[in-house]
């Protein structure tokens, strides 16, 4: 609950004369965000936290608010109080966006990325979408950690992009990405090549995730990160492997686990929107009815991303195939088969 | 949801809620003996509740540092890492040669095999080579071994600490003569001394020592390696519910991960094999399914083509797919196997 008292620290104007006024009509709480501390009065910030509660001052009637406060002797300053308490109220959603201006944001913002392997690229027209959730979802040794690799590479070197793994398997592995660096550099001097190496490599960070509410702490600092960032624009978000977080919490009594893995699914998707990233998870199979393996986290979590993918791999040879479960405008069972050098 | 973000049990969770607590903020003005009595419960607790939602909070916080996420390194810094990480041998150079090198830190390996090709005897070698001191390329560490099924034979382990210990010895002689000043004192009993072993005989016992690992690797900062022999022993017969199997696997397999990747250490769980037929022919397929695949970052399998053993790398992100024969019998000991016949069960 967010009571009106509290507010009275950054809006001077929400005082105890207009808390003792709502207090009399039942009001004592208004919407609340603690994210920004040091907010001008006027200056009518945005204010973005949507874990903010609007209580009872929205439930109640304005006109008839507004008329009472005009029979008190402090009208005018009451009325600067309830317009100001409304408007941090309707600082808390996104503004409303039409068509033209998502496809422009979309045209403009939200680029595509190469994967770094040419058949993927085709398949997916182009390679990975900015502002797409994308999963990769196969059994186990399918090439899911490999791809995620070659990306990571091919976005710090196509790009200069900046790449954040997180790695819950201990599978990062810098001696891949160096080799998916190198590979395709021309034959120029090993100085300079070294140089170019350090550079990209120092692009790409690594960060061990081990539990689930850890990942959840680590994304909410990446968000306000972000926010302040300047340069060394971070373009690809990796989580290798999502599942293997989500499991112990997924099932059993509560539905908790359940709710936990649709509000990361949510917040990973809030986050590839805002701030154009790419955001790319990893999934694992089980076993299903009939012996057929499916997807692992289940129903729930088949909505969540916009691109599904499934990956399989011929037991013991090279050749991997890819092919779309799901993806926002293309259709589904579309294959591709490449190889990891 | 701010409050479904704290690593709190539900109950607490609810009575959270209830009370009128419902963002992080909330919490971070309260002391904890008016949390206490808001939410009715024993102070120790309101402490602890306290605790986290402050941790979480700042986490959740910028801290000016230039780094995207804090406590992330780059891949350059990785590079270099890893390239100073010793590996544990396996005193079978073809194995050696398929894995790189050796068993690496900060991974967890897993080896699996049917019943008899040899696990618990890798296990048993893999806990005496990584006692091999820094001076021999070893690392120079202690061992954790946790045995699921009593297959662990403190014979035996002696027997391979004095031939480990006869192999340092030749090696000391015919090399490093000139280095005669750094004697091996060691004697096969300092094998088994640093050995720490711990006999498992249930799944909670399991879950329990997993938990408590961390707090004794801390207190014992030089255990370079965990080998679990078996890790699914316990878990593959008469689990009703299999849906907390699987949440306890994989709860399990994330703290392996997490020790591996703190305490630098390699991981060594060894698993048994089924087969399954899929595609017109048999597999061999580790046991615990699927879900369990994920939960190392190598996987070696061993198996019987003929009268030898091969290993074939299965998952590895780092190590090409490749299987080679490996001869477990050591050409330096040909009483090796004649040994291993005699020791038997």
């Amino acid at each position: 609950m967010a009571p009106l008292r509290s507010l009275e620290r950054d809006y001077p104007i929400i005082d105890s004369n207009f808390q003792q006024f709502c207090a009399s009509h039942g009001i004592f709480s208004a919407a609340h965000d603690k994210g920004n501390e040091n907010c001008e009065l006027w200056a009518g910030t945005q204010i973005l936290s949507p874990q903010s509660i609007v209580e009872d001052l929205l439930i109640h009637d304005l006109y008839v608010l507004v008329a009472l406060a005009e029979q008190h002797s402090t009208s005018e300053r009451l009325k600067q109080g309830i317009t100001q308490a409304l408007s941090i109220i309707d600082g808390q959603h996104q503004p409303w966006l039409n068509g033209m201006e998502l496809l422009e944001d979309a045209q403009q913002n939200k680029h595509v990325l190469s994967t770094g392997c040419e058949s993927i690229d085709t398949l997916l027209q182009g390679g990975l979408h900015e502002g797409h959730l994308t999963e990769l979802v196969g059994p186990s040794s399918s090439g899911k950690t490999q791809i995620c690799l070659q990306a990571a590479s091919n976005v710090a070197k196509k790009y200069m992009g900046g790449v954040a793994f997180f790695d819950t398997g201990n599978s990062f592995s810098p001696k891949r990405i160096a080799h998916f660096i190198s590979q395709s550099s021309g034959p120029a001097d090993k100085e300079a090549n070294h140089k170019i190496l350090q550079k990209l490599m120092s692009n790409i960070s690594c960060h061990s995730v081990f539990d689930f509410f850890t990942l959840l702490d680590v994304l909410h600092q990446l968000k306000s990160n972000l926010r302040f960032q300047t340069g060394g624009q971070l373009r690809l978000l990796i989580i290798d492997s999502i599942s293997s977080l989500i499991t112990p919490i997924l099932g059993g009594r509560g539905s908790h686990g359940r709710a936990l893995m649709i509000s990361a699914g949510f917040l990973l998707k809030k986050l590839a929107h805002e701030h154009n990233l790419c955001v790319l998870v990893t999934n694992h199979m089980v076993g299903g009815e009939g012996g057929i393996t499916k997807p692992a986290l289940g129903e729930s979590w088949k909505s969540i991303p916009h691109v599904r993918l499934r990956l399989s791999r011929d037991h013991g040879g090279n050749i991997c195939e890819m092919s779309i479960i799901r993806h926002p405008y293309m259709a589904s069972g579309k294959a591709a088969r490449f190889m990891i050098s | 949801m701010e409050m479904s973000r704290l690593p709190v049990s539900a109950s607490q969770r609810a009575k959270l809620i209830s009370a009128g607590y419902t963002s992080l903020s909330s919490l971070s003005s309260v002391s904890p003996f008016d949390l206490a009595r808001d939410l009715k419960i024993s102070d120790n607790e309101a402490h602890e509740i306290l605790k986290v939602a402050s941790h979480s909070s700042r986490l959740g916080s910028s801290d000016g540092s230039h780094a995207i996420v804090h406590g992330a390194q780059t891949a350059w810094d990785m590079l270099h890492e890893e390239e100073l990480l010793a590996r544990i041998t396996t005193s079978c150079a073809d194995l050696d040669n398929i894995l790189g090198g050796g068993i690496n830190c900060k991974e967890v390996t897993e080896i699996g095999g049917v019943p008899g090709i040899g696990k618990t005897q890798l296990g048993i070698q893999l806990a005496v080579n990584v006692q091999i001191p820094v001076n021999y390329g070893g690392l120079g560490g202690k061992a954790i071994y946790i045995d699921t099924e009593g297959s662990f034979m403190v014979e035996r382990a002696l027997q391979v600490a004095k031939a480990c210990l006869e192999d340092i010895l030749e090696y000391n002689g015919s090399v490093r003569k000139k280095f005669q000043v750094c004697e091996v004192k060691m004697q096969p009993e300092d094998f088994l001394e640093n050995m720490f072993y711990f006999r498992i005989c249930s799944y909670s016992e399991q879950i329990a020592v997993i938990n408590y690992l961390e707090k004794f690797i801390s207190e014992n900062k030089d255990v370079k390696a965990v080998i679990i022999d078996s890790v699914t022993f316990h878990f593959r017969q008469d689990f009703e519910d299999m849906a907390l199997r699987t949440r306890l696997l994989s709860g399990m397999a994330l703290k392996l991960m997490k020790l591996a990747k703190k305490f630098s250490l390699a991981v060594v769980i060894l698993n048994q094999v089924t087969t399954k037929y899929s595609e017109g022919s048999f597999h061999l397929n580790l046991a615990l399914g699927d879900s369990w695949s994920h939960a190392c970052t190598n996987r070696v399998i061993l198996y019987w083509n003929g009268n030898e053993r091969y290993a074939y790398i299965d998952k590895s992100p780092s190590l090409r797919s490749a299987s080679a024969p490996v001869f477990c019998d050591r050409e330096r000991d040909p009483e090796f196997s004649f040994k291993l016949v005699n020791e038997s069960k």
